[in-house]
């Protein structure tokens, strides 16, 4: 069960030593952070590395934390980080060539499933499917706008980059998604939504 | 230069200007042009929005928590000990001294001073310390000196370092 503390309340038991708070807190956060994870990753295993490895970052540096922004803000920017340091260590440049190849090669296999096995799978199975064929920036900000609820401004705050930059990038990203799906769901994309 | 798409995610999100969103909201109710991809991309968002997270492993809180523990267990002496500790041990210590010191200090009869006579056995032969300190001595104590302090600050500044980035 979780805590009904918030956020906040949690992170001052947690400095005042009561490591119970922070394990309430992770609980909390996982599913959002491990998601953020994969949507760089690309595999579960190092999702999870990068998931616990900001938690533990995060720990380490509570007491630094101003609470000027919303915790998850905070964590999610550790999250970013992380994962962008993660792909740097694995040598993955996120913009070369090759990746494109990596996304185009899954583009072509997602493409050659049977379609008619549409009608047994959820929305949410092909929506996943067409953000894990996004780059990861794209993948990103998708994430956290509708899943982690973040505005243009804390999204900025996390990635380090203008509101108004995170605009562009958003919509140019909901185009990509948008067209993910039709082209992996041809003609019934319009049956999904 | 917005286009139609741009111009309706941003109605959708509702970051578009006031003036823009009536605009927006009359180019729906006339235009079917509009309407339809308005309808599309609202459509959209609310998949986007329905977008289900991934779940870690079940021992996912767990693995944090021990590689915090862990942490915490390696973590050395010197930063587990407590600085009020230290603080409360060295005022015990300057306090004494101080005592003594004005116990030591009120006791003296500066008056009889000159009265004192000290009595040394007569084959007692005390070194005459001018013959040691002389200048090279002090040079090269003085040398050894700023070699030390050098060696401290460079060690303080390496410490320094290693706390910031970690």
């Amino acid at each position: 069960m979780q805590s009904k503390l918030s956020d906040i309340e949690l992170i001052e038991q947690t400095l005042a030593g009561n490591q119970a708070a922070y394990a309430d807190l992770v609980k909390r956060h996982q599913r959002f952070g491990f998601t953020l994870a994969m949507r760089f990753a690309k595999n579960r295993e190092d999702a999870e590395e990068i998931a616990q490895d900001s938690f533990i970052k995060a720990y380490r540096s509570l007491a630094t934390f101003q609470r000027q922004s919303k915790f998850t803000t905070w964590l999610y920017s550790i999250v970013y980080t992380t994962a962008m340091t993660f792909l740097r260590k694995k040598r993955v440049d996120t913009d070369s060539i090759d990746d494109e190849n990596i996304y185009i090669q899954l583009e072509n296999s997602s493409s050659s499933h049977d379609i008619n096995s549409a009608e047994n799978k959820s929305r949410s199975y092909y929506l996943n499917q067409a953000i894990t064929q996004l780059m990861p920036d794209d993948a990103a900000i998708i994430t956290l706008f509708y899943m982690g609820e973040q505005s243009l401004d804390e999204i900025s705050k996390t990635l380090g980059i203008e509101a108004s930059t995170v605009k562009v990038k958003l919509f140019r990203a909901r185009q990509r998604l948008k067209e993910k799906l039709e082209h992996n769901l041809k003609h019934e994309v319009k049956e999904l939504i | 230069m917005n286009t139609i798409e741009e111009r309706l995610w941003n109605y959708i999100d509702g970051t578009c200007s006031e003036v823009d969103r009536k605009a927006v909201d009359i180019l729906i109710a006339q235009d079917e042009v509009y309407r339809r991809k308005y309808q599309e991309l609202l459509a959209l968002n609310q998949a986007f929005s329905k977008m289900e997270l991934d779940e870690p492993s079940m021992a996912f809180t767990y693995n944090v928590m021990e590689a915090i523990r862990a942490e915490h267990a390696q973590q050395p002496l010197k930063a587990g000990i407590n600085k009020r500790i230290i603080k409360s041990i060295s005022g015990f210590f300057i306090v004494s001294i101080a005592l003594l010191l004005i116990m030591a200090i009120s006791s003296v009869h500066t008056g009889g001073a000159a009265n004192i006579s000290v009595h040394l056995p007569d084959n007692l032969r005390l070194p005459d310390i001018k013959n040691y300190l002389n200048k090279p001595v002090l040079e090269g104590f003085l040398f050894f000196d700023i070699v030390l302090g050098l060696f401290l600050f460079d060690a303080w500044l390496r410490r320094k370092n290693v706390s910031k980035q970690v």
